[in-house]
């Protein structure tokens, strides 16, 4: 499938990349898991990978960091081709989903094992472990074993063990998973924060996409394999390059038109020009519409639902003629409390240039 | 309990059904009464009764004991009898040497049970347990085959030209030690497997990625974590070859001394009963010691597992 358009501002094409991934391919027996992935990541860059429960996330940062060999295809880390470079040389760390935190060492010894591996000299080991522990906040926790520490505070142990190296490329596969949902807010600033100051290339997994919103400089949407998009946050959310990242990323409404004459008409009357012929499937987002009382206009439903989210209220609007259910997202207003459940109301669509058409 | 309230007044049930509730749901040591009145009779009082015939002076007459009173005569001349310092200590040289042996070729396998596949793993379980399935005795009498002046060892040995005379292998020292190895090398990989097979992986993984090679995660990782495993089977296998008679008697030739056949010996045919039951007493104060140093030795590599709600 396509690669997601990447403006200029975005590609920071002046430097080669850190970390090179071209056309990764991984399969299980006859099952494909990744195929023909491919992402670039500049330095210093976050990189979120985003997608549904077993589309192969996990899989793609164990074939970077070296505990599954890829099928084809070329990862290289400054230039350097990973394919013959074992697990424990590679420029790269992991913070584990689950942590993976040695059970029967300190909090100092877990942080200094990279060290002691590599023979760092102890009176410069505990230092750098010192330094690190710091970063995380977590001095005066060094002789603590790790089942003597809150979820937070092993995760930030995890995030130290791995900074301690300083690894080109930083890999973290869903690190706020084991954490309640208040918390996490706060680490994923937190975290965003510290490897920004850095100056980290990372690539950070998850299936929640707010946390990808807040972590992220670019996202690649993965499905079933693939990379779909990769592009950033908002223009992931305002231009999704096919109909599956406009749907799972954001919430949106569908709707199956045909193009004439070079343009597609939209439910509201108005039309929005595209390259596209034949059937076709235009997507507006729920802030995209306005709901107003009913007035003159082809576009006239009733509300069914709503709810409020924050400041904002979600409607459900049950079309006339269509069976769709049309979602509108309208600033949540004191005076009038908005549009009771049943109100008829009528529909318009803001800017039709924001619509979105796909193939159908 | 929540199950409290569907069971009848206290008043109305009966003591039987109380008492059967107190074993099955009690607290303290209501559950362990079954054991400890089955272990009182099978193993309490017959030790009292042994301890009694090493620590007393008796008269016997026509068969029964007439008059019995206190007395350390039997220990004292036990412990300044240098046959029992030389006996014990063979057989503590002995069980040491093949608990370090045990540890030193069961490790490897356990090791291989958790870098393996899967059939790997299942193979090396048969492997284990098979042997446990036959009895010791068989087993021992294997070894007569195999190391046997026409055994296959010398045979071989013969036939590749190496030597020109079988070499004496049985009834010695080595072929008990061989014999000892084998039949408690299960003993000793169970613990380790069972160990090793709840590692949690990615703790590998983990130090891989922190730059370790696969003998620094053995070293680092693998290897401290198996601790338990070890201090289980060490102790599994020191106490069973420590107290082995099987083993010493068929493989030793009958010639080899150690404590068990020692007190053997004693009860059987020389009917000095009061000499079994302080040589008795001297095997099972010494097996304790070492147990204890075993598991202290354990519990100082896996501080770690303490104070977990600290
Ligand atoms: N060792 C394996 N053998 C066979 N199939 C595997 C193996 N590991 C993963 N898979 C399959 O590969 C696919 C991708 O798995 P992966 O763990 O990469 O998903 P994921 O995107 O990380 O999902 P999640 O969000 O649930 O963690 C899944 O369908 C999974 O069943
Ligand atoms: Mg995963």
């Amino acid at each position: 499938m396509m690669q997601g358009p990447t403006g200029p501002a975005t590609s920071v094409a002046t430097t080669s990349p850190v970390l090179r991934i071209g056309g990764v391919g991984k399969r299980f027996g006859t099952f494909t898991v990744l195929d023909d992935c491919s992402l670039d990541v500049a330095e210093g860059e976050i990189v979120t990978l985003l997608g549904p429960s077993g589309c192969g996330k996990t899989t793609l940062l164990r074939c970077i960091a070296g505990f599954w060999d890829a099928d084809s295809g070329s990862i290289t880390i400054d230039g350097q081709d990973m394919a013959r470079v074992p697990v424990n040389r590679r420029p790269v760390g992991v913070v584990f989903q689950s942590y993976a935190l040695f059970p029967h060492l300190t909090v100092a010894r877990n942080v200094g094992y990279a060290l002691r591996m590599q023979g760092v000299p102890r009176a410069e080991a505990a230092r750098r472990v010192a330094a690190a522990l710091e970063t995380v906040s977590l001095t005066g926790f060094e002789d603590r074993y790790p089942a003597q520490l809150s979820g937070g505070q092993q995760q930030r142990v995890a995030i130290a063990r791995v900074l301690v190296m300083e690894p080109r490329v930083l890999l973290l596969d869903e690190p706020f998973n084991a954490l309640d949902a208040k918390l996490r807010g706060t680490m994923q600033v937190e975290l965003r924060q510290l490897i920004k100051s850095l100056g980290l290339t990372s690539i950070f997994v998850t299936h929640d996409q707010e946390e990808a919103l807040t972590m992220s400089d670019r996202i690649a949407v993965m499905r079933a394999g693939r990379i779909e998009q990769a592009a950033p946050p908002d223009e992931i959310f305002d231009r999704p390059a096919t109909a599956y990242v406009a749907d799972f990323i954001g919430s949106s409404n569908f709707w199956p038109s045909l193009v004439a004459d070079g343009r597609v008409s939209l439910p509201d009357g108005q039309s929005v020009a595209t390259g596209l012929r034949g059937a076709v499937r235009v997507m507006a987002r729920p802030h995209n519409l306005q709901i107003a009382p009913p007035a003159a206009g082809p576009w006239q439903g009733r509300v069914a639902f709503q709810r409020s989210v924050g400041p904002l209220v979600e409607y459900h609007v049950e079309t006339e003629g269509g069976d769709a259910m049309v979602k509108v997202v309208a600033m949540r207003r004191a005076q009038d409390r908005g549009f009771a459940d049943g109100t008829a109301v009528s529909l318009r669509i803001v800017d039709p240039a924001l619509c979105a058409v796909y193939p159908a | 309990m929540a199950e409290a309230s569907y069971t009848a007044p206290l008043a109305t049930r009966g003591l039987g059904e109380r008492l059967v509730d107190a074993l099955l749901s009690g607290r303290g040591i209501w559950p362990a009464v079954p054991a400890i009145i089955v272990l009182t009779v099978v193993a309490v009082i017959p030790f009292v009764i042994l301890l009694s015939l090493g620590f007393s002076d008796m008269e016997v007459s026509r068969g029964a004991i007439v008059s019995q009173t206190f007395s350390l005569q039997h220990l004292t001349n036990a412990l300044t009898d240098p046959l029992y310092w030389t006996t014990f200590q063979r057989s503590m040289t002995l069980a040491l040497t093949t608990t370090a042996l045990c540890i030193f070729f069961g490790y490897p396998v356990a090791y291989l049970f958790l870098i393996g596949g899967r059939w790997t793993r299942r193979l090396i379980l048969v492997l284990t347990i098979a042997p446990l399935l036959t009895s010791g005795i068989v087993r021992t009498y294997a070894w007569l085959v195999i190391l046997g002046g026409r055994g296959v060892v010398n045979s071989t040995l013969m036939s590749l030209g190496l030597i020109d005379q079988p070499l004496r292998i049985m009834n010695t020292h080595w072929a008990v030690l061989i014999g000892m190895v084998q039949i408690h090398l299960p003993v000793m990989i169970l613990p380790l497997i069972a160990v090793m097979s709840r590692h949690d992986g990615r703790l590998v993984e983990a130090s891989a990625n922190l730059g370790a090679s696969r003998l620094g995660t053995l070293r680092t990782v693998i290897l401290p974590l198996s601790v338990p495993g070890i201090g289980t089977g060490a102790a599994l296998v020191f106490t069973l070859s420590y107290t082995t008679f099987v083993v010493p008697q068929l493989l030793g030739g009958g010639n080899y001394l150690n404590a068990a056949t020692m007190i053997y010996e004693q009860v059987v045919y020389s009917l000095e009963w009061s000499k079994g039951s302080v040589s008795s007493m001297i095997l099972m104060v010494t097996c304790l010691i070492v147990l204890v140093a075993i598991a202290l030795v354990t519990n100082h590599f896996t501080r770690w597992t303490k104070g977990r709600d600290a």
